[in-house]
């Protein structure tokens, strides 16, 4: 898989996991690597959620503190590829 | 304004601390009960709250009774201040171990003990549990949420009273994830009491039979840190006498599904502090509005 169709498929899984569990009113067609996670609604206490539905949908298990320092999601996908997704 | 209302509230408060310092503990402890039996008939609300939560657990159903436990419950929460503050007559040094009686599961034990372990130790409102906080504290610093004071003056005076050994207070403003998993990372204890009303961050769990909004922050960082969780209570069982006892470590598989895996864990929590108040009703913080809704 290409490096851009496999960004392409975690956008879409991460799209899939944060659509449930925010509690944003956002734009979810707008969904892409620059969206903000704050845009998301995210907060330390969501990140976990975050972390838990990751794991299981992608099957990586991040360093929580890593994702707390994240800004968009870009940043997560990012992270999930040098981790080997 | 504020300035001299805080002021006389600092004045009022040394007098106490001299009265609580200079009095022999088990006087001590009459005056603070006499001055909690006060706050008692003052308060009515807290009062009404207390005995209606009593009665809704089904500890209690005769009203009388479910006063007298409620009364109790408030005495009880002056000699935890009392102890608190006198802390040091007991908890320092080796004079600790005349006490504490310990009741901790082996598996907990082998968690305490490893140096290259954290814990998650989760507990209520129940007995004394600052003297659990201080005792544990002696295997590896603990970390806990404490609410400051409004009153600047009177928290300076009382953090200098306290005595906490390896006690490292994270202040409530400042509790955030990124907090407790610096903790756990440093192989250190986080202490969470979880049993207060959790409101939109909670996940409605039985407590005593009907729904509670329960914090889930202990059972997430377990299932996503795989730091170990277990059940930590402190029971007074005599003056200056404590009873320190945790569960065995909660070992929930993940399954997958999330809610599911809170949801086991977040009774087994609730079930463990239900046993240890169902031990003595007069030892937990009845006055707090745990159920709010869901209901």
């Amino acid at each position: 898989m290409s490096e851009l169709s496999k960004e392409e498929t975690i956008i879409g899984q991460l799209r899939g996991i944060l659509e449930e569990s925010s509690v944003n009113d956002l734009d979810w067609d707008t969904f892409s690597s620059a969206t903000s996670i704050e845009e998301i609604g995210l907060d330390s206490l969501t990140i976990l959620d975050l972390l838990y539905d990751i794991e299981e949908t992608i099957g990586i298990s991040l360093e929580a503190k890593q994702v707390l320092k994240i800004t968009t999601v870009g940043e997560i996908v990012t992270l999930l590829i040098a981790e080997g997704a | 304004m504020k300035e001299i209302r805080y002021f006389i509230e600092y004045c009022l408060v040394r007098v106490a601390l001299f009265l609580f310092d200079i009095l022999p503990y088990r006087l001590a402890c009459k005056v603070g009960v006499g001055a909690s039996t006060l706050y008692w008939w003052i308060d009515r609300k807290r009062q009404k709250v207390a005995i209606g939560n009593i009665l809704k657990s089904g500890i209690e159903t005769d009203p009388k009774k479910a006063r007298s436990i409620a009364k109790k419950a408030v005495h009880n929460m002056a000699i935890l201040v009392v102890e608190s503050l006198r802390s040091t007559d007991f908890l320092d040094g080796d004079k600790l171990f005349d006490h504490i009686t310990l009741k901790i599961e082996p598996d907990a034990m082998a968690a305490l003990e490893d140096p290259e372990k954290g814990l998650i130790i989760a507990s209520g409102h129940f007995g004394n549990w600052e003297v659990a906080g201080h005792y544990l504290s002696r295997f590896k610093p603990v970390a806990g949420i404490t609410r400051k004071m409004n009153n600047p003056r009177v928290e300076k005076l009382v953090k200098r009273r306290k005595s906490r050994y390896r006690f490292r207070p994270i202040p409530k403003h400042d509790s955030n994830t990124l907090r407790f998993l610096e903790v756990l990372e440093e192989k250190e204890i986080l202490a969470l009491l979880f049993d207060q009303h959790a409101g939109a961050y909670g996940l409605m769990v039985p407590f005593f039979g009907h729904p509670a909004a329960t914090f889930k922050t202990a059972a997430m960082l377990h299932l996503v840190t795989r730091t170990p969780l277990c059940f930590a209570s402190c029971k007074r069982i005599g003056p200056m006498q404590f009873e320190i006892k945790t569960s065995n470590l909660i070992q929930v598989k993940r399954s997958g599904k999330k809610e599911e895996d809170l949801r086991n864990i977040l009774s087994q929590l609730n079930n463990d502090l239900e046993n240890v108040i169902r031990e003595d009703p007069t030892q937990y913080l009845w006055a707090h509005r745990r159920w709010r809704d869901g209901e």
